[in-house]
């Protein structure tokens, strides 16, 4: 049984904890991908995100078929690592192109390449920091259609609400969010 | 500006609410919904204002978060820059109108020109961040040469600038049309009609290539059909606005690079699928003019767009530089029947005399334009569109198929890459197939020089007897090359289903295919590990059969049946295979195919006199020496032959030496069952235990799952733990042990 499985298994069984527990490995595992997706591949590609998240999903273990609840938590802690991987990269390529780049860029450092233009995917992850904290719920649903690349349907089997739902609160984080950023870049 | 909504409201239940407003609101046609939220909000005048700002903002995100178009199917590529023009808006000259059209790079209006005459335009909005300076730049560059087109097929491009947000813009000549695809199919039109509407295209295209300007975006939905007067006009839009938009490469970010890229890439030509962005010229523009008229006749582009984007950018890249698209005719014939007759009955016709109608110079016609080295296409647009006439006239087509050598050459090379797909699946079927293709390309010409020997000895020996045995003889090789000819094709054409991972309908091509073309022997080996992979074990052995009757030189079929047949107990097959292998490979100096004959002839205990042919293609295997990355697998192959031998205490070391490199589950597997036999025969029956027990941990842990590539050396492993079993159980209990 391999760490996942065990942690899927606790959150099972109400281990609140063991969400907690599954995000370093989660990331981990992504930035490996990514780092050896890279070495082989000319640089300048993009790595899509639902690849490498199906693929970790896979390599840790979560093959074998286990609850919902469990792919649930799974892809919650994915989407919230990849959330981070694409902010480091994007802070950091910022700091370089403004003088803040006197540390070496490490080769070996992954370099998913960012789904936007670096200021306003940061824009865009801080209104997504605010309305979280105001309904983390719809934040989660926005992160994996963002920043896993599910569609409507899969972000809804995640979730575990139906799709109708998922639409409608789609919608509304969308214009929640339009505005919010709107607001910061005017 | 935006009230801090992290203020002190009671958080997610006003936030649901606030939401189910919202929806509810915006489901509303506008005029009703200031109505429903002053109902809604009741006197909460903030809540009002902030709802109605939502739904404001709703109206005017457009794709904001959305997945990019072309990138559906989740690549995580999101356009995050909302779009900012909107009906009503005045840009330079410009009042835009109504938005009628929305494509992978750009937003189309409908915009009204004030100055310096008063008409309708179309204005294009690029949406993605360009450096809009360098495009309108490369605009400028070529604007003499488009303002000197001149052409009723070409709708002109009036102007380029900037919008206020910097985006480039292209007003063009207003079409309004449908994509030529469309209109064709919406009306039925017949192969003849088709052709007539693609010959103006050409013709278009010509008239541009000689004012200097290159398309180089070519495909349906830059090509829209009017009717003036009742009468189809075909309209080719766009011209110059891919060049002033090229050159991205440089300052974009990889995400818009990738996402222009998968834009079109079914229309890409070779040249512009390398990306070296510098050597294109009006040979790539004919080339997608053949992707085009591939699709009109066919309905389908060569390559299908979704498989070349899911495929990646560089099998992407390859696909188009390397592989040869089936001619459309064949491609005709690949489709399912209910695909077929749909297409066929949009051209308003039955599919064999659309098959029948395609194939020969229509064939030939696109395959010219659809070359990959452009010194073979067609010259010019106008040289395709007279080649099409002479089609439509009866008269000999230029485009002729090529000679029988350069034919043959293609062949060689369709299959290569066409399987090299399949290679994929099992790479290692690649090298026997290259084998048996050059086999297959050797026998063929072995025929052809046979037959001019044939013609010699006629002309020189006159006697009635010999010529007539001689004439039977050329007639049969004649037969032979006939039968040839057309399983070719056929091959290829399962080679493409394989590559495609249409299995099921390669299958059925391959279903009554004679055994007579050894190559086809790796697809019957493909077909049968499909099968195997999922536990369809007698599908599986049927294609297995059928490869190692077609090619017996071929030892993958062989090591992929022989486990088969004692896993269902078919030991007298068993035993005529290995007997037709040890004749068959006895002589071989490949150490992995010595290896694998051993191997397979040992799964059960062998005939003793086939001992003295096993142990000398054991020692060719230990020959390769211990550098050889498969070394351990020489280890255990010797290791079973002292077992098989009786030889149990020479069979010890190598086979420990095998489970302590461990690495691959189903060999130590294997390697530990030996062990606990020999060891067991040795009277040791402890350290026996303990080989077997390790050996069914391991593979309870390792060798459960489906769907494995390695499902034969599984067999071989379970097999031995269960003979390993059987001899290990104490005699007087039995069953107690065995599982």
């Amino acid at each position: 049984m391999s760490e996942v499985t065990q942690i899927l298994d606790s959150i099972h069984q109400g281990d609140s904890q063991a969400a907690e527990r599954l995000l370093p490995l989660v990331y981990e595992e992504l930035r490996k991908l990514a780092a050896s997706k890279m070495a082989h591949e000319p640089p300048g590609q993009t790595l899509q995100p639902t690849a490498l998240v199906h693929e970790a999903w896979l390599r840790l273990g979560g093959g074998d078929a286990r609850a919902w609840n469990g792919r649930a938590h799974f892809f919650g802690a994915a989407a919230e690592a990849m959330r981070r991987i694409l902010i480091d990269k994007a802070r950091r390529r910022k700091a370089l192109r403004h003088g803040g780049g006197q540390a070496r860029l490490d080769l070996q450092e992954i370099e998913i390449a960012a789904p936007a233009q670096d200021d306003q995917l940061l824009a865009m992850d801080d209104a997504l920091g605010r309305f979280s904290v105001l309904d983390p719920r719809k934040a989660e649903l926005v992160k994996l259609r963002f920043f896993v690349g599910m569609t409507i349907e899969q972000a809804a089997g995640a979730l575990g609400i139906s799709e109708a739902t998922a639409k409608r609160w789609w919608e509304y984080a969308r214009a929640w969010l339009y505005t919010e950023m709107r607001a910061l870049t005017a | 500006m935006e009230s801090d909504p992290q203020g002190s409201r009671p958080v997610t239940d006003a936030l649901d609410r606030e939401e189910a407003i919202f929806n509810a609101a915006r489901s509303l046609p506008a005029p009703d919904r200031a109505a429903y939220l002053q109902a809604a909000c009741g006197g909460d005048a903030e809540l009002r204002m902030r709802m109605e700002r939502l739904i404001e903002a709703h109206g005017r995100a457009g794709d904001f978060l959305e997945p990019a178009p072309a990138a559906q199917g989740g690549a995580g590529t999101i356009l995050i820059a909302p779009p900012s023009e909107k009906p009503g808006d005045q840009i330079g000259h410009y009042k835009i109108r109504e938005q009628i059209g929305e494509g992978g790079c750009g937003v189309v209006y409908v915009a009204e020109q004030t100055e310096p005459v008063r008409r309708r335009v179309a204005l294009k909005v690029i949406k993605l961040g360009m450096d809009t300076r360098n495009v309108i730049a490369r605009f400028e560059a070529e604007r003499q040469a488009l303002a000197m087109m001149d052409h009723p097929n070409i709708a002109r491009v009036l102007d380029a600038g900037a919008t206020e947000t910097g985006r480039p813009y292209f007003v063009m000549e207003l079409v309004r049309g449908i994509k030529i695809t469309e209109y064709c199919d919406q009306n039925h039109l017949n192969t003849a009609e088709r052709l007539a509407l693609f010959i103006q295209v050409c013709h278009a295209v010509q008239h541009a290539h000689q004012k200097g300007v290159i398309h180089r975006d070519i495909k349906p939905s830059n090509i829209l059909v009017t009717l003036h007067d009742g009468v189809p006009v075909p309209k080719v839009i766009d011209f110059g606005i891919a060049k002033a938009t090229e050159g991205r490469l440089t300052d974009l970010t990889v995400y818009t690079e990738l996402h222009q890229f998968i834009g079109t890439p079914a229309y890409m030509s070779p040249e512009q699928a390398e990306m070296s962005g510098l050597d294109i010229d009006t040979r790539s523009d004919i080339y997608s003019l053949g992707v085009l008229l591939y699709e009109l006749l066919t309905g389908r582009t060569p390559f299908d767009a979704q498989e070349l984007i899911r495929s990646g950018l560089d099998q992407m890249r390859r696909t188009i530089r390397e592989q040869e698209p089936l001619k459309p005719s064949t491609r005709l014939s690949t489709l399912l029947d209910a695909d077929l007759t749909a297409v066929a009955k949009r051209h308003g016709a039955e599919a064999p005399r659309l098959i029948h109608l395609i194939r020969g110079d229509l064939d030939w016609i696109v395959m010219k334009a659809l070359e990959k080295d452009r010194t073979r296409r067609f010259e010019t647009a106008n040289a395709l569109a007279t080649d099409l006439q002479r089609f439509l006239t009866n008269e000999p087509v230029e485009a002729r198929p090529p000679s029988t050598l350069y034919r043959f050459q293609k062949l060689i090379r369709r299959n290569k890459t066409a399987f090299a797909a399949a290679a994929a699946i099992l790479t290692a079927l690649v090298i026997g197939l290259g084998f048996s293709l050059y086999l297959f390309v050797q026998e063929r010409k072995a025929l052809r020089l046979e037959k001019a020997a044939v013609a010699r000895a006629l002309a020189a020996e006159r006697q009635q007897a010999l010529l007539r045995e001689q004439a039977e003889k050329g007639l049969a090789i004649e037969r032979r090359l006939r039968q040839i000819e057309p399983l070719g094709e056929k091959l290829n054409q399962a080679g493409f289903l394989l590559s495609q991972g249409q299995f099921q309908k390669a299958e059925d091509v391959m279903k009554d295919f004679p055994l007579v073309i050894p190559a086809s022997c790796s697809i019957f080996n493909v077909l049968g590990d499909q099968h195997a992979r999922h536990g369809a074990w007698l599908a599986a052995m049927t294609n297995f059969e059928k490869s190692v009757k077609v090619n017996p030189t071929n030892q993958w079929g062989f090591h992929y049946l022989t486990p088969l047949l004692v896993m269902t107990g078919q030991e007298e097959p068993y035993r005529r295979l290995c007997a037709q292998m040890l004749t068959e490979f006895t002589n071989t100096t490949d150490p992995n195919v010595a290896e694998r004959v051993a191997k397979d002839c040992l799964i059960l205990p062998p005939d003793p006199a086939d001992f003295g042919k096993i142990a000398r293609l054991v020692e060719v295997a230990l020959g390769a020496g211990s550098a050889n990355s498969d070394w351990p697998y020489f280890q255990f192959v010797r290791g079973f032959l002292e077992y098989r031998l009786g030889h149990f205490r020479d069979a010890v070391e190598p086979l420990r030496e095998v489970v302590a490199r461990g690495e691959v589950a189903a060999r130590t597997v294997e390697a530990d069952c030996v062990l606990a036999m020999a060891l067991y025969r040795q009277q040791q029956a402890e350290p026996a235990r303990a080989a077997l027990e390790a050996a069914r941990q391991l593979a309870e842990v390792k060798l459960q799952k489906t769907d494995m590539l390695d499902w034969n050396d599984r067999i071989l492993a379970q097999l031995l733990l269960g003979e390993a079993t059987r001899v290990t159980a104490p005699a007087a209990t039995p069953g107690s042990e065995a599982k």
